[in-house]
């Protein structure tokens, strides 16, 4: 945890410096012989490792059992070769197999292949590319940005006259035939 | 005795997390409200859609207090982020939906995303809206085995009962 101390009081601050500059001392005594500041970029010395043992007892650490420093090393591994017919009834176990789908049907609209619980991708392809056209002809009524009317939407197409039930609703024209599978309400 | 504790489990939890926080899931369905809102047709992901969906239908039950009600002012204020939907709030879909009880959305399932993910996608829909139609309502066919063979018994019943 980072302690900040803006040293309100000068005499805390000298305090903490000698504080600081015994423990270097103390810790590092040949570094700090007369150079200040003592800290600088230098060379990488390697540090001694542990006192090699290897020089006397390397004629009896190789006639010796494993120790335990050695034993450390030990990781699990297949004792005996697993026979085909073992891996078989593993890899083959039904948990393993993918699923089949009986749940795929076709779509009564244009026959493509479809889940039960989903919608037809056809299909759903078709009012969508529709839904964008409406919407680029909103886009091109509204002309900016948050231009949204506080009315209904209605969409006419070729040839369509707006009914009393679209009385007060704002209309957008689209320039083709009505679609079979877009019913007019 | 302790009343609540905050498990590791999370048994019984009914809301799902999304995004970076707590307020950062609220943002994302903001912003996925403000969409149903606008467009009244939107494909995210199923889980966001049907999060959001509670969320929706309770704004749209609070509009349908009125505008004058201050909670319901306070309310669409905060979810929708755009304020010229606040007027279309109020005035197109709190009319639009003042017969109905409740249920004011429809959520349907899409095929999988194309892209590497393969997210379970949905389309939501506020009902009512003026785009075309997802789904078309299926009319029982006369033409089916079974409708065939009811038409021949009734056919049958009323010409024992005529004379």
């Amino acid at each position: 945890m980072a302690v900040l101390v803006r040293s309100p009081l000068p005499r805390l601050r000298a305090l903490l410096q000698r504080c600081w500059g015994r423990l270097e001392r103390s810790l590092w005594p040949g570094v700090f012989g007369g150079q200040n500041p003592p800290w600088g970029p230098a060379l990488a010395v390697q540090g001694l490792a542990l006192v090699p043992q290897g020089i006397n007892d390397a004629g009896e650490s190789s006639a010796e059992a494993p120790s335990l420093l050695e034993s450390i090393v030990w990781m699990a591994a297949p004792k005996q070769r697993r026979t085909i017919e073992v891996n078989r009834c593993r890899r083959r176990h039904p948990t393993k197999l993918i699923e089949i789908k009986r749940n795929i049907d076709v779509c009564p609209e244009c026959g493509n292949l479809k889940q039960k619980h989903v919608l037809c991708g056809y299909c759903y392809a078709k009012v969508k590319e529709e839904t964008r056209l409406i919407r680029m002809e909103i886009h091109r009524k509204e002309g900016g940005p948050f231009n949204v009317p506080a009315v209904e939407t209605v969409v006419l197409y070729e040839g369509e006259k707006p009914t009393e039930k679209d009385e007060g609703k704002r209309i957008i024209e689209r320039a083709r035939k009505r679609p079979s599978w877009f019913v007019q309400n | 005795m302790k009343l609540s504790v905050a498990a590791a489990v999370s048994h019984g939890r009914v809301y799902r997390r999304f995004g970076l926080s707590p307020r950062s899931r609220l943002d994302l369905l903001r912003n996925l409200v403000t969409a149903l809102v606008r467009h009244e047709r939107i494909e995210t992901p199923w889980a966001r859609a049907d999060e959001m969906r509670g969320y929706a239908e309770r704004l749209i039950d609070y509009a349908k207090r009125g505008d004058k009600d201050d909670r319901a002012m306070r309310m669409a204020d905060f979810w929708l982020t755009e304020k010229d939907l606040i007027h279309k709030l109020f005035k197109v879909l709190a009319p639009r939906f003042q017969p109905h009880p409740g249920s004011y959305t429809r959520l349907l399932q899409i095929p999988n995303r194309d892209g590497l993910d393969r997210a379970k996608m949905a389309v939501i829909e506020l009902k009512g809206n003026p785009l075309p139609p997802l789904v078309r309502p299926r009319r029982d066919s006369d033409k089916t085995l079974l409708n065939q063979l009811l038409k021949g018994y009734r056919q049958d019943a009323q010409r024992a009962a005529a004379p």
